[in-house]
């Protein structure tokens, strides 16, 4: 179902393939164990020359990762994780917003609409979806839309996991 | 959109698969232990969601 793009020494090893690992020298079960400029290389396909990947551009694919969910692992070539994220992220937010689960505002008047404001806006471009999708707006006297809520705020806090995870893939201290 | 309505345990069921589905990405490499991993990450949130929930059943009379 995810197939990764074999060109990407990190995502042939993802597919469990021993041709990278014995490239570079390492075992698949023991990522780690490779040196840091092996891992830089292996986690920048567009960084051929071997150089240590740039500040920018780490920042770049984490700031792409939250913006659209998956798209930090894309630039990375790493479509399996990238799909995956999106549409985890994507069917949470559709869940919430169909549960009628709040979906917290800026300048909430105490410390939980402001935490849940910063959880929701963790979907980045999918907040904006909840928003639309949610037309009659939240109704959290039932059990359904507390749920919602929850679904919501899991679904922004996943996608800070996941564009921290492509920070560091980028950075190549994992993959 | 159609509002969905789900049970207690539906909810936490689809909680369950899909976080377990994200971890399993996320946290392994290798096909065969991501597929390990999310099937042991949906087993947990199932078993400790209805230990939690029996454990609270006394005070909810």
């Amino acid at each position: 179902m995810f197939e990764e793009n074999p060109a990407n020494p990190v995502a042939a090893e993802t597919n469990g393939s021993s041709a990278a690992a014995q490239s570079t020298g390492t075992s698949a079960d023991t990522p780690n164990s490779a040196t840091s400029g092996e891992l830089s290389e292996a986690a920048s396909p567009g960084n051929s020359g071997g150089e240590a990947p740039s500040a920018a551009r780490t920042v770049a694919v984490a700031l792409a990762g939250w913006l659209l969910p998956g798209l930090g692992h894309a630039l990375l070539k790493m479509w399996g994780r990238a799909l995956a994220i999106f549409l985890t992220v994507g069917f949470l937010v559709y869940l919430g917003a169909g549960m009628r689960g709040n979906v917290f505002e800026p300048g909430g008047e105490d410390a939980f609409a402001r935490l849940g404001y910063v959880a929701d806006a963790g979907t980045g471009s999918f907040y904006f979806v909840a928003r639309a999708l949610e037309s009659a707006g939240p109704d959290v006297s039932h059990a359904d839309g507390d749920y919602g809520t929850r679904f919501l705020a899991t679904a922004g806090v996943l996608n800070l996991l996941a564009a921290l995870h492509a920070y560091e893939a980028a950075r190549g201290r994992k993959a | 959109m159609v509002p969905l309505h789900f049970s207690h345990f539906q909810s936490l069921l689809l909680f369950a698969l899909i976080i377990s589905l994200a971890f399993g990405t996320l946290g392994r490499r290798k096909p065969i232990e991501r597929v390990k991993y999310a099937a042991w990450s949906f087993a947990m949130f199932l078993l400790v969601g209805i230990a939690l929930g029996w454990l609270m059943y006394p005070f909810s009379k």
